[in-house]
């Protein structure tokens, strides 16, 4: 996924990736026309517990993000407020807040506890795309390709005014195959301005994890009865972070993605003739 | 603004969204949505039966960014509310003496839902009729005060008709004044039996005056097996100083009066293919002779959904959409991949219309005599998402000058597909390499030509729309607008489908204490303020 290399080669690889990109463009973003651009890395977000400040004006999202993938390096997109900037992770935060409500966070899921024990991986090279083409451009220039129907779903996303975030991350162990996948763990946090609550879209299915074992916890300076699209309440109450008290709703479950295919099911590609 | 919902009492919450962007001023009015929320807990069995009715009306103040306020209202099956109207039904087992284990077929019948209205939405004025997909009678509501009036009934239940069917998407006379639809009873003779139509009746609605007029319908000669005889969408045409109304013959074959107590796999009728009944309005008859629309030679399952142009009281032009699905059925027990509910989140069981292949849009032509039929149907190719496709069509609205027809298809997701519902349709379901997950779409067809109306750029599709639309013409252009609690409204210019005007959302809109809105809406309407 990383240029891999520099100098007149990586001139090289600019201009064919700009020509690639063009190609595309010119035939109405029909991924038939170049077959190139067809995804070729796998990785799906596994589990991920999600703390989500509201304080009436800003809303806060930290991010304690379990990944399965197959590859060395790997790459997380998502939509994002045009006004969105992205922050460290603060891992504390989390066991911060678990330990006030009893909870062992992700570790209270048996699925979970099943996992192997994830590497430790950081964040890198954040990148913000504001159109379709600056989207398709670095995924051809880092030859890891786009899936059709995920490349529409984010074309709406920037059609609608938003950006598409993107973050590297690489364990140190790599991957070559389903059968021993990366698991790695990472933090991030994202913030942006919005009067109302905006929980995080449905993931689309990257190859790996059909679906996210997912906790969710909303703190508002003040009581609300703002609910999970698609997870269940299971706690609420008061908790303190940074000396400051907020109203707590946790909900936790297994939470779908869009995109899934049954098994077996290939993964989107150029049509066999 | 604030996250908060307010309870107005009667049933009725309403808050405001968070807009973004512009509210066009054509938009001086409110969308009108139906839903149907369920638990969220997907390990109970919610079968559509259980789905709550929640009727949306969204007022909309132009301006940048203008407002939104949202009213919902939580509607009561029973009608309880509506006294005086209703007494023949919604007899509780328990009353009976019985358990749901009864082995009594003819008394086995109860409870039911007076009226579910989670699907169609038909105004006029300031009076709204919601409908069910297929059962129960419309419900009345009152566009200010967002109360309902009274439940539209015209025939007659007893222990063997137990349950009513209606058209969800009226027909409406060329000025507008007249609302015309279909009712009938559904009886069950026994538990080996299909569930058929009896007692079919098209009903007329002044909505100046309020009067009512009442005809018995009379099943073509070609097409008189009353198990599928239910009609989800209806038009009215005139030709040579004659009044009509055409109703889609849909087809859902149901096994059972009653809902599923348990998710067992279960034998599935396959349906019929779909027609098209025909009626001329004669005032003086008490009963109508239907006859069969002909030249409609489609191979498509579920005709359901239609818009048309019967301008110059010559006839019309009809565009209607097949769904190729088994509507009528029951999403539960394994999917095709053998794969139990359990293994599959996305999974929620109850009435979830699940395509077998993809559908077909047809246009058919009756002007001066002489007819004919073009069709449109594309399956998804990765490869060439410009193409579009025709998963699972469900809304379909010409522009304001006739030319564009906007469609929505709510595509596939294919582990939601019941191994027993396949099992049924061998010889239509797509070739199992090819069914992968479809995204939704909108999308724009040229409305004489019926291909994709191809725009600079790309401009004639949207994926990832809510399939929930209507199109609102004002200030020179069309509008469309899309829907669904999760994703909000959106307002979209129709000449560029990329180009979003407006959006509103609120978390509110998302969830109810402990349930979600499961499916997505299907349709809204917009009445001007």
């Amino acid at each position: 996924m990383e240029p891999s290399v520099e100098g007149p080669d990586f001139a090289t690889k600019v201009r064919r990736a700009e020509e690639i990109t063009h190609r595309l463009q010119t035939n109405h973003w029909k991924f038939a026309t170049v077959p190139e651009m067809f995804a070729k890395a796998t990785c799906d977000v596994v589990a991920k517990e999600i703390v989500t400040i509201h304080d009436g004006r800003v809303q806060t999202l930290y991010g304690r993000l379990v990944m399965k993938g197959i590859g060395s390096t790997f790459q997380l997109e998502s939509p994002a407020s045009a006004l969105n900037v992205t922050l460290p992770g603060r891992p504390k935060l989390f066991d911060d807040i678990n330990r006030q409500i009893g909870s062992r966070g992700l570790s209270d899921f048996e699925d979970f506890r099943k996992l192997p024990l994830p590497q430790e991986a950081e964040f890198f090279g954040q990148t913000m795309f504001y159109q379709v083409r600056d989207l398709v451009f670095w995924s051809a220039l880092h030859e890891c390709g786009l899936s059709p129907s995920g490349f529409e779903e984010l074309a709406g996303h920037i059609n609608r005014g938003e950006v598409v975030t993107s973050l590297l991350f690489k364990p140190s162990r790599s991957s070559k195959d389903l059968d021993s996948p990366v698991l790695a763990l990472a933090h991030t946090c994202k913030q942006f301005p919005t009067p109302v609550v905006q929980w995080i879209p449905k993931p689309l299915f990257g190859g790996v994890a059909r679906e996210t074992l997912h906790i969710d916890t909303l703190l508002t300076e003040e009581p609300c009865q703002v609910s999970h699209p698609f997870l269940p309440l299971v706690a609420d109450g008061i908790v303190v972070v940074d000396n400051r008290r907020y109203h707590m709703r946790r909900f936790a479950g297994t939470s779908p993605k869009d995109a899934v295919r049954g098994p077996g099911t290939g993964a989107e590609g150029p049509r066999q003739s | 603004m604030n996250v908060s919902a307010h309870d107005h009492g009667c049933g009725t919450v309403a808050f405001d969204l968070y807009v973004r962007g512009e509210i066009p001023r054509a938009f001086d009015g409110s969308l009108v949505v139906a839903t149907s929320r369920r638990a969220k807990d997907r390990t109970v069995f919610s079968r559509w039966h259980d789905a709550q009715a929640d009727l949306m009306r969204l007022d909309l103040y132009p301006g940048r960014p203008g407002r939104i306020c949202a009213h919902v209202l939580s509607v009561d099956s029973t009608a309880a509310n509506l006294c005086g109207e209703f007494f023949q039904e919604s007899k509780p087992r328990s009353s009976l003496g019985m358990n749901s284990g009864s082995k009594n077929d003819k008394a086995d019948y109860a409870p039911n839902h007076v009226t579910q209205p989670n699907h169609g939405v038909n105004v006029a004025g300031s009076t709204v009729w919601v409908t069910n997909l297929l059962f129960g009678a419309p419900l009345e509501v009152d566009l200010a005060s967002w109360m309902p009036r009274r439940v539209l009934r015209y025939v007659d239940l007893n222990e063997t008709a137990t349950r009513t069917t209606s058209t969800s998407h009226f027909a409406w006379s060329l000025d507008g004044r007249y609302a015309y639809f279909h009712q009938s009873l559904l009886e069950q003779a026994s538990r080996k039996t299909l569930v058929r139509a009896t007692d079919l009746r098209l009903i007329r609605i002044d909505t100046r005056t309020g009067a009512e007029h009442i005809w018995t319908l009379i099943a073509p000669p070609g097409d008189c097996a009353l198990e599928s005889s239910n009609f989800h969408s209806g038009f009215y045409f005139e030709h040579g100083g004659r009044r009509y109304v055409g109703l889609l013959r849909t087809g859902a074959l149901l096994e059972s009066l009653t809902a599923h107590t348990i998710p067992v796999d279960h034998y599935v009728a396959p349906m019929p293919l779909s027609t098209i009944w025909i009626a001329e309005l004669v005032d003086e008859k008490a009963a109508l002779q239907a006859w069969l629309l002909d030249g409609v030679t489609s191979n498509g399952l579920a005709l359901s959904h239609l818009d048309v142009d019967a301008a110059g009281q010559d006839g019309f032009v009809l565009y209607a959409n097949y769904k190729e699905a088994p509507v009528g059925e029951e999403t539960h027990g394994k999917n095709i991949y053998g794969e139990p509910p359990a293994d599959v989140v996305e999974h929620y069981p109850g009435m979830i219309v699940e395509a077998l292949n993809y559908g077909t849009v047809m246009r058919y032509e009756w002007r001066g005599g002489k007819k004919s039929l073009k069709e449109f149907r594309r399956p998804y190719d990765p490869g060439q998402t410009a193409l579009g496709h025709t998963w699972l069509p469900i809304n379909i609205q010409l522009s304001s000058d006739k030319q564009r027809l906007f469609c929505t298809f709510s595509g596939l997701r294919p582990r939601l597909l019941s191994e027993h519902i396949a099992a049924a349709y061998p010889s239509r379901i797509a070739e199992q390499s090819d069914v992968s997950f479809v995204p939704p779409l909108l999308m724009r067809l040229n409305a004489a030509t019926l291909e994709p109306d191809f725009g600079g750029d790309r401009n004639h599709l949207s994926y990832a729309e809510p399939v929930a639309m209507t199109v609102v013409g004002g200030d020179g252009a069309d509008y469309v607008c899309t829907f669904s609690p999760e994703l909000g409204l959106r307002i979209i210019l129709g000449d560029d489908l990329r180009r979003l005007i407006c959006h509103g959302q609120s978390p509110n809109l998302m969830h109810w204490r402990d349930s979600h809105f499961r499916p997505e809406p299907a349709h809204m309407e917009f009445v001007h303020r």
